[in-house]
């Protein structure tokens, strides 16, 4: 590539986050440079698997365990990895990380075009004043230099563009947003609806918020109710870079995109006190390139922009890039996840349902709004789950051979239901990234190494959503059969954020409330390294709506010359 | 079309499918480890296994469909996590492999004894369904059995005729419809993948 390549822009990552800084950037009319460290995929061509059956794969869509345990030991923990979506998950013996000797942390990635925007689980929530003013209410963090009313246009632009279907409710801690039609509560969840509301008025079982288009769009669409949205969908029916900001920021002609491009360094020039621009390896080749920009976007995902950014340390930044506090790399947190309850549903044998939905439903928040009722936590969690029949799966712990239990299994089986909880991590000092200094990856870049764990906040949480799941089931009619109190390790929610928090105070914070590094004015982190606390929604719509915001006032600052 | 009537007519249309379908469970076979390599016997008995578990009724069963061929691949891959070291009991230390992990197919053979598969039908039958309760009771030697049996649910229900004959399959539903009444021909959807994960 040529050496003197010169941009407005450069976008590193064209996951979530960094394909709408692409698309905002070039439709404002930058000249942007879109740099990805894995693979091309192109939308409906490389979706390799998506028309696939069981019977058409060498391990049924089950996997190679054996492959599995020696390449993907982290990746294959996650319910979504299947023989169908291993090719959209990284390897993680050509990917390693280290933890520290206290910390089980498993990191969910996706090195792609289009990163964990092809993976994802679509669930999209606003986050409330109830988010932004938690670290001021309770003390834990600093404050938010945002509120709601900072990003509620933003959400509505995000949701305008990318479509999310969903029900209003009209919660305060769960802002309705533009919504496309809902998906419907199946029979069980409806009555489990209705029972929860007669008990708790103030706990509102209700339909997943999820980016599926239920009417069609711009081309796009609508959703097909199949449910296998990760092996990526040729209808473009749900949002994906991929499906959306991709083609929206190609059209306009402003877009260069570079795959296999994995950014090792941010240029810093002390003399102006900004970025010069960024260099990469190629990953297939090894050969070393870089280009220069006027302004640089980190979209790698939290703990790679973060990663970056302390590989970028230099002379004048010897603590890593825009680190004058100190404080990157500190305050990560992941939602802590558990399933709560799981019950037996009877009394609705007459029923079933047609089609997959591709979305489950959610119990918003209820504790610690107005009164602390939160027993040894300060904070929310929410619950996801949903009611679905059991299948011959369920012939697996059965006894039974023969033709009267192949004919047992013919019929859709008992209804169950489910609530998975999330809940508010506590941002916390010690939970921290830093560079290991023994060992590289095959780039030759010191390794990510991840210090974490849950505190005494997540756990009183998680005991308060196990008793009050196990309630809930058990006024709307259910027989709890098991649930949890203990998070699964740190990365299970696939929330994974912090490292470079948005704050006022430049000795305290990494980045500004525009997402703008305090220490360098033409560098911004839009994903979830800038999250200051945690909420317990998911996150990565509000990643976007940030994204968006930064991305105008990043223009506005270029235009106006101040940049 | 009623249901019944739909699963006779695709009764008779199995047979092409089945061909390829069992082909498919060879080639795989091919590229097994040698060490993991069955035997034509051990190929013959795990085929009777399957079909026992699940028989041929108004469609074919799990040995015809070649799911006792998918067992020995899973096997020898650890599905279901069959690599992982068993519990102690002495009945396995013959059949363990160098990595501690159980040889299930050799296990079995020698469970159920070397004449098993010249057994008549009934006998063999009553001899699998009292290891299947020994196992489903609890009894540690047993155990394995348990294994076997999800793999050949797994080989079954995931063979193109276990998945669209024997149950639905449809990849493209085109609507979710929350409120469906049972009714005697209701079959469950193989493409139903929340109820297969958490069935
Ligand atoms: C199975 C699953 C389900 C999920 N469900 C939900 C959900 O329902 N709702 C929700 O809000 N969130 C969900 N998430 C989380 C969501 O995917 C992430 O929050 C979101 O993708 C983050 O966006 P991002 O742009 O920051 O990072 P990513 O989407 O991960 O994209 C980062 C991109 O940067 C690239 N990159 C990394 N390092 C470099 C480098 N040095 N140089 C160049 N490129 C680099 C990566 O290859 C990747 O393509 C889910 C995630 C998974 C895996
Ligand atoms: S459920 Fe909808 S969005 Fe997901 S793959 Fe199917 S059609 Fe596409």
């Amino acid at each position: 590539m040529d050496e003197t390549l010169h941009f407005d822009a450069i976008v590193v990552g064209s996951g979530i986050t960094g394909g709408w800084a692409a698309k905002e950037l070039t439709e404002a009319g930058l000249k942007v440079l879109l740099l990805e460290r894995g693979r091309k995929i192109e939308h409906q061509v490389d979706y390799e698997t998506e028309l696939k059956a069981p019977w058409d794969m060498p391990f049924r869509g089950e996997g190679d365990a054996d492959l599995y345990a020696r390449e993907y030991a982290v990746q294959s923990l996650n319910r979504h990895f299947t023989e169908f979506t291993q090719g959209h998950f990284v390897n993680d013996a050509q990917n390693p990380y280290q933890t520290g000797a206290d910390t089980a942390f498993t990191w969910f990635r996706s090195y792609q075009l289009g990163g964990r925007s092809l993976t994802w689980g679509r669930q999209c929530y606003r986050w409330s004043d109830y988010d932004f003013g938690a670290n001021k209410r309770d003390g834990h963090g600093t404050d938010w230099p945002i509120r709601y009313a900072d990003l509620a246009p933003w959400y509505d632009k995000v949701e305008d563009f990318i479509g999310v279907a969903g029900a209003a409710e009209g919660l305060p801690q769960l802002p309705d947003g533009r919504f496309l039609p809902p998906f419907a509560l199946n029979v069980v969840e409806q009555a489990a609806r209705e029972r929860i509301m007669a008990n708790w008025p103030e706990r509102r079982l209700t339909i997943g918020r999820t980016a599926n288009l239920t009417a069609e769009k711009e081309g796009h669409g609508p959703c097909q109710s199949r449910s296998i949205c990760a092996r990526g969908c040729s209808y473009g029916a749900y949002f994906s870079t991929q499906s959306s900001t991709l083609p929206a920021a190609q059209a306009t002609g402003n877009l260069t995109l570079v795959t296999d491009a994995a950014v090792e360094h941010v240029d810093y020039d002390p003399a102006t006190r900004r970025i010069t621009g960024v260099r990469w390896v190629d990953s297939k080749t090894k050969a070393r390139h870089q280009a220069t920009a006027r302004l640089v976007f980190l979209n790698a995902g939290a703990f790679n922009s973060v990663h970056l950014l302390l590989n970028s340390a230099s002379e004048a930044m010897p603590n890593g890039l825009a680190n004058s506090s100190g404080v990157l790399g500190t305050h990560i947190m992941d939602h802590a996840n558990t399933l709560s309850a799981a019950a037996i549903m009877p009394g609705f044998e007459a029923w079933t349902t047609f089609g997959n939905r591709p979305t489950g439903v959610v119990i918003p928040r209820y504790r610690n709004m107005e009164t602390m009722d939160g027993i040894g936590h300060t904070r929310g969690f929410s619950f996801q789950g949903g009611a679905l029949q059991s299948t011959w799966t369920a012939g697996k712990r059965a006894a039974g051979i023969g033709k009267d239990y192949k004919n047992s299994l013919e019929k859709p089986g008992p209804w169950r239901m489910v609530l998975v909880a999330f809940a508010d991590c506590v941002p916390r000092a010690t939970n921290r990234l830093t560079l290991d200094r023994t060992r590289v990856d095959s780039n030759g870049i010191p390794q990510l190494r991840i210090d974490f764990a849950f505190g005494a906040e997540e756990n009183a949480a998680l005991a308060q959503a196990k008793a009050d799941a196990t309630e809930m089931l058990t006024k709307a009619g259910g027989h709890v059969m098991f649930g949890f109190d203990r998070p699964g390790p740190g990365g299970t929610a696939i929330h994974e954020m912090g490292g470079a928090r948005m704050g006022h105070d430049p000795a305290t914070s990494v980045l500004n409330k525009w997402s703008q590094a305090h220490d360098v004015a033409n560098l911004f982190v839009t994903d979830g390294a800038q999250m200051a606390s945690s909420a317990c929604q998911n996150p990565s719509l509000t990643y976007m709506a940030l994204t968006a915001r930064a991305a105008a006032h990043a223009v506005a600052l270029l235009k106006s010359g101040a940049l | 079309m009623s249901g019944w009537n739909r699963r006779a007519f695709l009764g008779a249309a199995t047979l092409v499918a089945l061909q390829a379908a069992v082909a498919g469970g060879g080639a795989v076979l091919g590229k097994l480890d040698p060490r993991d390599a069955p035997s034509p016997r051990r190929r013959k008995l795990m085929r009777e296994v399957a079909e026992h578990v699940i028989p041929t009724t108004g469609t074919p069963g799990a040995g015809v469909v070649g799911a006792g061929d998918f067992v020995l691949v899973a096997l020898a891959h650890g599905l279901s996590g069959t690599r992982k070291p068993p519990a102690a009991d002495p009945s396995f230390a013959p059949h363990l492999r160098p990595d501690g992990s159980l040889d299930h197919a050799a296990w079995l053979e020698v469970r159920l004894g070397a004449k098993w598969l010249a057994l008549p039908p009934a006998r063999r039958h009553e001899a699998l369904a009292a290891l299947d309760a020994a196992a489903y009771k609890g009894e540690p030697a047993a155990a394995p059995w348990r294994a076997i049996k999800g793999l050949i649910l797994t080989g079954y229900y995931t063979s193109e005729i276990g998945g669209s004959k024997e149950l639905n399959y449809e990849l493209v539903p085109g609507r979710f419809d929350p409120k469906v009444p049972v009714t005697p021909e209701t079959r469950a959807y193989s493409s139903d993948w929340t109820a297969v994960d958490f069935g």
